[in-house]
């Protein structure tokens, strides 16, 4: 828009014909039986309305068009020659700009060329063409749902007044009515434990659990029980994970990232993140840029994993510059559409290669925060205090000292030296045993630090970084290193600016943008945040994609809700505790999930929340589980992580490691995503492969022979061992129908093989994967 | 009969959609009758597709084009087309053809088995895709739409036509490795998940460590029956007091599948049961097996067998190209005029469809001096059997095999013409999801009928 601006100002002031004059006869005849011919036979095969696909944005059938011109600016100055690009494109001066590519004009034919910008460029017969993008219109932009500051809305007139327990359910009553759809009963208080449990921490809850929930007779009964599930430890190891999945975690990554630090760090920041309830806003900056932030801690420089873990791409040396300045850019692309989705729900990467063409981003917004990105190095820092760094540092000295002493020492095969070596190793043992923080010196983060991409020799490339250095980058045309286009200052997106956004100031700009995605980007990161704790909830969002809150995602379902609960959760400090109370102690959560013909037909989604969602447990739940029913479970907490093919890896799931290039088999079957991209959600999916892993993995088998010795120690007979099962398993005692099959199954043969097939039956059954 | 009077009434009881019919299929015992979710009588009833992830370049295989060597190191105005990267003049295939079979379509050197075969195979010269970039492509390819979350055409002909064996999935993925945007590009999407692609990588022959978990150690035939039947037992009941849920269905019946997948596909999956005079056939290597597997499968009724003929992109010659598609070539030669025949003599060719072709074409002009680049404006791939024409070359591309010219078949109008050999109206074959009716091809395509016997 702006540039247009200027072209119409600059084609009044110039000489010759303004746009509005009629050219003279004889301009007319020049140019229809001189340059016409030229236009048509050379130019316009790719610059032209008539053809679909342009080349460099450049338009030379009509005046307006060559006016205001392609990528690389106005094509010519009328009447000026020598200022004219297209000019310097036919007299093929300039390496980079050759035209016609397919073989150079005449010299007669540039010679009309000239002639006719000296005469102003007169173009008779052309109506103005409109470019293909005139532009973001802003004003209109601002005006999407999804960009507004989120507001208490006023609560909607029910017919039943008495359902509602919390405001949200006001909205949700509100749409069923309209539809003449109504909510389903109060689920069972053993189904509601069996929910919520599973829902906050990930795992069934116990038979003593279930026990006092069923016979708490207060009014506050199922209040507390959420309370007591938010303070447990398991709370942050279940939610944790949820995050992990949008940071695209992972234990291993690809073998040339240049950062060798612990990601676990960063896990167990995230999870503790979630345990002390850390204000969204603050758990969103120290992500960004907690080695900016003045207040934070040491320990906090480990959140910096989500961009420090980010996937590297391999960088060719050997090939042209131009060739690694491209991989580098597809670096910065996946950290814009990381963080673009992760925190905005906005794809701002589509606007990479030309102005994004459904929502209000321009290209110049991505490069904007791409020089955010280009002026960050992903390398290992440490999250250790200085003392302690120092203190670590200098033990890693002396072990350095006594390893190099071992490794001479080994040359020696006296029984003197092995002695010795003994001794060092013992000592070696000592040091780490007395130096915290020995095994966690490092995380995988950022540092201030400009990327350079730079020739070396003809053909070859290096990569340099400046540090300290922040700098601002071109605008890349139509996605293309190698063609630059204007410099973008580093600044947040248009859109979400009160008006033209400021340029960033201190350093690489990771701490502005990370602000400005709190606050002026509030409305998004907000909104965003909410509706996916709400699916995740739920297994529905109120808006259904929950990493594009764009004009290509799906609107609200219930917009004055998502409004109403984004509002109130900023007024409530940003806090997800707060969030999840909000969330299940409402009415519309507590339902039965009980299917209803009536209202299947009416609604068969469940778009209008009619009843609970009956939820498939997720991978991490479902084996954790397997592992708690059967008494195997380890609660240990943090650090390294460990295989999960490895038999005697008892932890939760969290722990198993995750690599970046070959995901597990178990979690593969089960849709755990893949950690190469940020995932906005698990895409649940039913194979027969996942049922082999049912019916044959060593897994099943070694948790069903835990069970059994679980079940003979806790009940004395088959009967009483059937309801323990099913109190273990299913939060409920067997029917009698139900005892009986399983007494007919246990005595043929009755042995200890066939109590195992049974707990075996027990572990893959439905019941114990579905929560209702 | 008791189960095909079951199968006609539980569609009808379901309001006979296909949804409906995938199901009905799935419950449908081994060797069932001719299905009944299509539109009007298939010629195809499963399909084999050989996919060149990285894309060939057809004037090396299936295209000739002599100008090449005239405008050696040129670059004409008709090849300034844009791709992925920055080409140079044109270089010269220097692989040579000769008209083959009675057709006489001309087939180059490198293929000198596979032109034993020539007159079963439709050469299509002239199609072309949207985007030179492989993600964008291979989605275009495989899903219908440049983006990533749309059905795959296995699981819409899976949709449409359930499996016709269901101790075997009914689409299966074959690659020994991982393809470029892999599980992505056999997504079942917003279909019912049952209809998604079965990755199996075949790089070890032992079915037991293709198929993670196939057998269980411990337990005999009888007592896993035993359990299993209890288990079904619980979980039906389960079901039962909760009503219809496709969630709960769907892990009951693949809970079932599973079970007889174990002896199923030990055997299928197995081609060291094929007498040595078959394996020879075919030769040896990863792409070898992979089509021999194939004809086991699509022998057993399993809809759709997908090949990638290598881990990432092995087609993707952007430097070395002549020397890496000699050996590409090769490679697939021996094995795909084993697979043509081999269908042939069983009688399968008749009702299979074998399809051949990369994400997209390569470039006539040359990638940093002797390779080439990715080309979506025109390329080469090929159909063979059920209800094709053989020995045709249909469509052309221009004179230097960069853009298709005439006869012009978008990936939209192959996809059409794949349902239609299977009995399917493209424009019919619908689901309804995020309030439209979603089809493989969109809101384009067309049959391309002459190339249809």
């Amino acid at each position: 828009m702006h540039r247009l601006g200027t072209v119409l100002l600059s084609a009044m002031l110039m000489p010759g014909l303004s746009a509005a004059q009629s050219p003279s006869p004889t301009d007319v005849d020049f140019f229809e039986s001189k340059v016409r011919p030229l236009l048509v036979q050379r130019c316009h095969e790719c610059h032209s309305t008539k053809i679909k696909k342009q080349k460099g944005g450049l338009l030379l059938d009509s005046r307006a068009a060559i006016l205001e011109g392609g990528d690389t600016g106005p094509a010519l100055v009328p009447g000026h020659p020598e200022k004219s690009l297209l000019m310097q494109a036919v007299r093929q001066v300039n390496q980079k700009l050759q035209m016609p590519r397919n073989g150079k004009l005449r010299a007669q034919e540039i010679a009309v060329l000239e002639e006719w910008i000296r005469r102003g460029a007169p173009y008779p017969g052309s109506t103005d063409t409109i470019k293909q993008t005139a532009g973001i219109d802003w004003a209109k932009g601002r005006k999407f749902w999804s960009f507004q500051s989120p507001a208490l809305q006023p609560l909607p007139d029910l017919r039943d007044k008495a359902w509602p327990q919390r405001r949200g359910d006001h909205f949700i009553l509100a749409e069923l009515e309209k539809r003449e759809l109504s909510p389903s009963k109060p689920a069972d208080h053993r189904v509601l434990i069996r929910r919520a449990t599973f829902d906050l921490i990930g795992l069934p809850p116990t038979p003593a659990e279930i026990d006092a929930f069923v016979n708490d007779k207060n009014a506050d009964a199922y209040a507390r029980l959420i309370d007591r599930l938010l303070a447990s430890p398991q709370y942050g190891e279940r939610w944790g994970r949820f995050w992990l999945d949008l940071a695209r975690y992972c234990d291993i990554p690809e073998p040339w990232a240049d950062y060798k630090g612990q990601p676990w760090l960063y896990r167990d920041w995230v999870v503790r993140a979630f345990q002390e309830d850390l204000p969204y806003d603050q758990f969103v900056q120290k992500q960004l840029a907690a080695d900016l932030m003045p207040k934070s801690e040491p320990g906090d420089r480990a959140a910096l994993g989500f961009l420090g873990l980010s996937p590297q791409y391999w960088k060719e040396l050997l090939l042209d510059k131009d060739v690694i300045k491209g991989v580098v850019a597809e670096e910065w692309e996946e950290r814009i559409y990381t963080v673009g989705s992760t925190f905005l729900g906005l794809t701002i990467a589509c606007a990479r290669c030309h102005d994004h063409k459904f929502d209000p981003i321009s290209t110049q917004d991505y490069y904007a925060l791409a020089g955010v990105f280009a002026s960050s190095r992903q390398i290992d820092v440490s999250v250790l205090s200085d003392k302690e760094s120092r203190t670590v540092q200098d033990a890693a000295a002396k072990i350095q000292i006594l390893q190099e002493q071992i490794k001479k020492a080994k040359t020696d095969k006296s029984p003197e030296a092995a002695k010795r070596i003994a001794e060092w190793n013992t000592q070696i043992e000592q040091i780490k045993k007395t130096t915290p923080g020995h095994d966690r010196a490092r995380a995988p983060g950022l540092i201030e630090s400009s990327i350079q991409v730079l020739a070396d020799g003809l053909h070859k490339t290096k990569v340099k970084y400046k540090p300290g250095v922040a700098e601002d980058i071109h605008v890349q045309i139509r996605g293309n290193p190698a063609s630059p286009g204007a410099l973008v200052a580093r600044r947040f997106l248009t859109v979400l600016s009160a008006d033209s956004p400021k340029p960033f100031t201190q350093g690489s700009g990771r701490l502005e943008l990370a602000r400005s995605i709190v606050t002026q980007g509030a409305p998004l990161s907000a909104r965003v945040f909410v509706n996916r704790i709400w699916k995740q909830h739920f297994g529905t969002g109120i808006v259904e994609t929950p990493s594009d809150f764009g004009v290509q995602g799906t609107p609200p379902s219930h917009p004055q809700l998502l409004d109403d609960l984004t509002a109130r959760f900023m007024q409530n400090g940003w806090s997800l505790k707060w969030l999840h109370r909000e969330i299940m102690l409402a009415a519309t959560y507590q339902q039965a999930s009980a299917h209803d013909a009536k209202k299947h037909a009416a609604d068969p989604d469940n778009r209008w929340l009619w009843r609970m969602n009956r939820r498939r447990l997720d991978v991490e739940a479902w084996r954790d589980a397997m592992l708690a029913v059967a008494g195997n479970l380890s609660l240990e907490r943090g650090g390294p992580p460990q295989e999960l093919t490895d038999a005697k890896n008892t932890r939760r799931t969290l722990y198993g490691t995750v690599k970046r290039r070959e995901i597990n088999d178990m979690l593969r079957l089960f849709d755990f995503p893949d950690p190469t991209t940020h995932s906005a959600n698990r895409i649940p999916t039913t194979t027969p492969l996942q049922q082999l892993f049912t019916l044959n993995s060593p897994f099943l088998q070694l948790q069903a022979v835990a069970l059994v010795k679980r079940l003979k120690t806790d009940a004395a007979d088959d009967e009483a061992r059937i309801h323990r099962a099913y109190l273990l398993l299913y939060g409920r005692t067997a029917t009698e129908n139900q005892v009986s099959v399983a007494r007919e199954f246990l005595r043929t043969p009755a042995s200890n093989e066939t109590w195992l097939q049974y707990a075996h039956v027990l572990l893959g059954s439905n019941e114990f994967l579905f929560a209702d | 009969m008791t189960t095909m009077v079951t199968r006609r009434e539980m569609i009808q009881n379901l309001g006979g959609g296909i949804g409906a019919l995938g199901l009905a299929s799935l419950l449908a015992t081994p060797s069932s009758a001719a299905p009944t979710g299509t539109h009007f009588a298939p010629r195809a009833r499963r399909v084999i597709h050989l996919f060149m992830n990285g894309g060939p370049f057809g004037p090396d295989l299936l295209d000739p084009k002599p100008a090449l060597h005239r405008f050696a190191g040129q670059r004409p105005a008709e090849v300034d087309l844009r791709t992925e990267r920055q080409t140079a003049g044109l270089m010269p295939s220097p692989f040579r053809f000769r008209p083959c079979g009675q057709s006489g379509v001309q087939v180059s050197e490198l293929l000198p088995r596979l032109a034993t075969c020539i007159d079963d195979i439709c050469v299509l010269r002239s199609v072309h895709t949207d985007n030179p970039n492989h993600g964008p492509a291979l989605f275009l390819m495989n899903n219908g739409s440049v983006t990533p979350t749309r059905p795959s055409l296995g699981a819409w002909l899976s949709y449409g036509l359930g499996t016709e064996n269901a101790e075997l999935p009914g689409f299966v993925v074959l690659c020994p490795g991982r393809p470029v945007r892999f599980s992505e590009l056999w997504t079942s999407g917003f279909l019912p998940s049952e209809h998604q692609g079965t990755y199996i990588n075949h790089s070890d022959l032992d079915p037991q460590r293709m198929i993670p978990f196939l057998r269980n150690p411990s337990l005999s035939v009888a007592a896993q029956r035993r359990e299993l039947d209890l288990l079904r037992t619980l979980n039906e009941e389960h079901r039962a007091e909760r009503g219809p849920d496709p969630a709960l269905e769907a892990r009951i019946q693949t809970m079932e599948t599973a079970y007889r997948m174990q002896s199923a596909a030990s055997d299928a999956f197995d081609i060291r049961r094929e007498p040595a005079r078959t394996r020879e056939m075919y030769g040896s290597g990863h792409f070898a097996n992979a089509c021999l597997l194939a004809r086991r499968l699509a022998e057993r009724g399993v809809r759709f067998t997908q090949i990638y003929y290598g881990n990432g992109q092995p087609w993707d010659t952007h430097n070395n190209h002549n020397e890496q598609v000699r050996g590409l070539a090769r490679d697939i030669d021996q094995p795909i005029a084993a697979l043509l025949t081999d269908l042939k003599q069983r009688g399968l060719l008749d009702d299979t469809l074998v399809i051949w072709g990369g994400e997209f074409g390569r470039t006539p002009t040359s990638e940093s001096g002797n390779g080439r680049d990715h080309n979506h404006w025109g390329f080469t791939m090929w159909l063979a059997g059920a209800g094709v024409r053989g020995g045709m070359a249909y469509g052309s591309s221009d004179d230097f095999g960069f853009r298709a010219a005439t006869d012009k078949v978008h990936i939209h109008d192959l996809h059409a013409t794949i349902l239609h050999l299977l009995g399917f109206d493209h424009e019919r074959l619908t689901y309804r999801h995020a309030g439209r009716d979603y089809r493989l091809t969109d809101v384009h395509g067309e049959v391309v009928r002459p190339i249809l016997t």
